[in-house]
């Protein structure tokens, strides 16, 4: 056999006769060995990329929120009644939480809870995140971190503020800790509130810092600031006034509503009992509710200018027609309908004065029910108020086809029909506004003065605010609601609660919608009492004096000079005492 | 040709390093602008939070409550008003009378 064989070298020692194969098998696994690497390369650069590429990403590239800021909500003058503020909140890590018995202790008792309420929420290992308490005080989340526990930590998220408190809490309402509003003008503008959150995608660098921008960044949309037609002075006296009176009479609740009549826009609504937006622990329905809006009911002898009013316009009376409202009864079938007072023989103007059902009613029985209907409706009776408000109601008004005689003889009075509080302010702003129904606003609109849809002719619109105004002065039923400076025209109004399916013997509600400076119209005020359990009941009586208060205060602060004789008490000139 | 090569690769050489150079200071920067941003963000939250607080000082309960307990004031009428009417002379409350 002959072996072909390599001199390697001419060493004796070396001289060996290796195959030549193995040199060439030794070429060959190297040479395999380099295009292994070529083909893993080109495997990992060129044909499947995508995950490696993935891989990278995850470990450097970083998605970042960009909050958008809640919209504030101002008043009329740019006052804040809600703004976000950044504040910690705590969370934690439980799979790598430090268990130290005694620092978990110190912090459930930072946190404000029992420690087997802490070891509840950090007893899952699994999870790597739940929070701890949400939304606490600044000093709180710095003596947290003075604890130094690994796996505690905090994250800024943005609170709700309500400086103003309970006298706006019913209109401004509330957000969750989610930053959604639950309630009022946060809930109903929750959307243009809100805003938009960006994103953009980053490069961080090993230590968390951002060093570059990668993609396109989607900013943030900020919410949109609300002003709102409220003057929380106004709010504010309002509020104040509604409570003393509540707290005065005993009763279970009242409100105010503050219209501008030449706007439309709403300057105060307040309700009590009411509740601090920001501390929200131990809410009853009776403190959320939005009194002003949400409850109807009888509007009593509220209703009679409303009648009137129609009979002047469609020229059934004049408001010195004389009607005999003597013995103070009138029967109507098997029903009889009374007067408080018996009072003889009345001009139109003195059956509004001294209130009298029994004139209201002969003269409401001379019109169709059709007519009647329509002014109710006109006047935003059983229709949904325009202000966007949760929970706002509609009332009730039948249809006219359904009204037997005897029920539209008690409408004329305001018994067989219902509406809130608001919507009888609203009824009111068509005497004060010249005959014409405008528009409410709970939003600023930056207008002087705005038209509206015709109801009454602007001369018995004035006609109607002389029989007003009477209602006020000696021989009315309510001399209460005169205040010093202002001329004032209103309407009293008593009714009896339902209960079930009659009214209570022993429930009353008393109000009381007015107008001020009554020959030329600014504001209208309407105070609810609801309940008063003091002896005095009459809408005259109880809630006349918060309709005065407010008045004088609201006319003031709008600069609106008095338009009646005061004895002026202001001390000009002190003469020196001689000795 | 090896040295027109040799100038070209000295050339790309240059260029790389300018490269590497450049992206470090945008990335710095990045970072510094990142800062700022953050920082402004910062102080424009601090200043709606002051806002709210300086609010807070001055609700009307807080202001109603000062000037009647410690300044002893008490709420104005009209008959303790005097009206300064456009043309500057003083009118007092009971210039104009209702009818």
């Amino acid at each position: 056999m002959s072996h072909r064989s390599v001199q390697y070298t001419s060493s004796p020692l070396l001289a060996s006769k290796t195959p030549i194969w193995r040199s060439q098998f030794i070429v060959a696994v190297i040479a395999a060995g380099f295009l292994g690497l070529v083909a893993r390369a080109a495997y990992v650069q060129v044909i499947d990329n995508a995950f490696f590429k993935r891989q990278g990403t995850v470990r450097f590239v970083r998605t970042l929120d960009l909050p958008a800021n809640r919209g504030r909500i101002l008043d009329r003058n740019g006052n804040i009644l809600a703004s976000s503020v950044p504040v910690p909140s705590i969370w934690a890590n439980p799979e790598d939480i430090e268990r130290d018995p005694v620092k978990l202790k110190a912090l459930a008792k930072l946190l404000g809870m029992t420690s087997a309420e802490l070891d509840k929420k950090l007893q899952d290992e699994d999870k790597i995140f739940v929070w701890l308490k949400r939304q606490v005080d600044e000093s709180v989340a710095k003596d947290i971190a003075d604890l130094k526990i690994k796996g505690v930590y905090d994250r800024k998220e943005y609170k709700r503020i309500y400086p103003e408190g309970e006298s706006v809490a019913h209109v401004v309402g509330f957000t969750n800790v989610e930053n959604l509003g639950q309630e009022g003008v946060e809930l109903t503008f929750n959307k243009d509130l809100g805003g938009k959150a960006g994103s953009r995608r980053v490069i961080k660098d090993r230590f968390g810092h951002v060093v570059e921008d990668i993609g396109e960044m989607v900013p943030p949309l900020d919410g949109q600031d609300l002003q709102l037609s409220i003057d929380s002075k106004v709010q504010y006296f309002a509020y104040e006034k509604i409570k003393e009176s509540v707290i005065a009479n005993k009763a279970a609740a009242g409100s105010v509503v503050v219209l501008d009549v030449k706007t439309g826009e709403v300057l105060a609504l307040v309700n009590y009992p009411s509740y601090s937006p920001g501390k929200r622990g131990n809410l009853s329905g009776a403190q959320l509710r939005n009194r002003a809006l949400t409850d109807t009911f009888e509007p009593g002898s509220t209703m009679k200018p409303l009648v009137v009013g129609l009979a002047l316009e469609k020229g059934i009376v004049k408001p010195e027609t004389m009607i005999q409202t003597a013995p103070g009864k009138l029967q109507m079938g098997t029903a009889t309908i009374t007067d408080s007072h018996p009072h003889g023989l009345l001009s139109v103007n003195e059956v509004i004065q001294k209130s009298s059902n029994v004139g209201t009613v002969k003269i409401a029985m001379q019109m169709q029910p059709h007519d009647m209907w329509e002014i109710f409706t006109q006047m935003g009776l059983g229709q949904k108020p325009q202000v966007p408000f949760p929970g706002a109601v509609s009332g009730k008004v039948r249809a006219y086809k359904t009204w037997r005689p005897i029920e539209q003889a008690t409408m004329s009075y305001g018994y067989g029909l219902s509406a809130s509080l608001f919507q009888l302010a609203q009824a009111y702003t068509v005497f004060a506004h010249d005959g014409e129904m405008i528009p409410m606003s709970l939003v600023k609109t930056n207008q002087s003065q705005v038209t509206g849809a015709r109801v009454f002719s602007s001369e018995h619109a004035a006609a109607m605010r002389h029989m007003l105004h009477m209602v006020t002065i000696p021989g009315g039923t309510a001399p209460k609601a005169q205040t010093m400076g202002y001329s004032v025209g209103g309407k009293t109004g008593t009714a009896h609660k339902v209960e079930g399916k009659g009214y209570a013997s022993k429930k009353y509600r008393g109000f009381f919608v007015g107008i001020a400076p009554i020959d030329n119209p600014r504001i209208v005020v309407a105070v609810m009492v609801d309940e008063p359990t003091n002896g005095a009941y009459f809408g005259g009586d109880v809630a006349a004096p918060v309709f005065s208060q407010t008045v004088q205060q609201t006319l003031r602060m709008m600069g609106v000079q008095p338009d009646m004789a005061v004895k002026p008490q202001v001390v000009t000139q002190v003469e020196k005492e001689s000795f | 040709m090896s040295r027109v090569s040799f100038l070209l690769w000295l050339a790309v050489m240059a260029s790389a390093l300018y490269l590497v150079r450049t992206q470090y200071e945008s990335r710095s920067l990045t970072t510094e602008i990142d800062r700022a941003t953050n920082e402004a963000r910062r102080l424009e939250t601090e200043n709606d939070r002051l806002d709210v607080e300086r609010r807070a000082q001055a609700t009307p309960l807080r202001v109603e409550k000062l000037a009647r307990e410690q300044l002893h004031m008490r709420t104005i009428t009209p008959a303790i008003t005097q009206y300064a009417t456009v043309g500057g002379a003083a009118a007092p409350a009971s210039a104009e009378v209702h009818p």
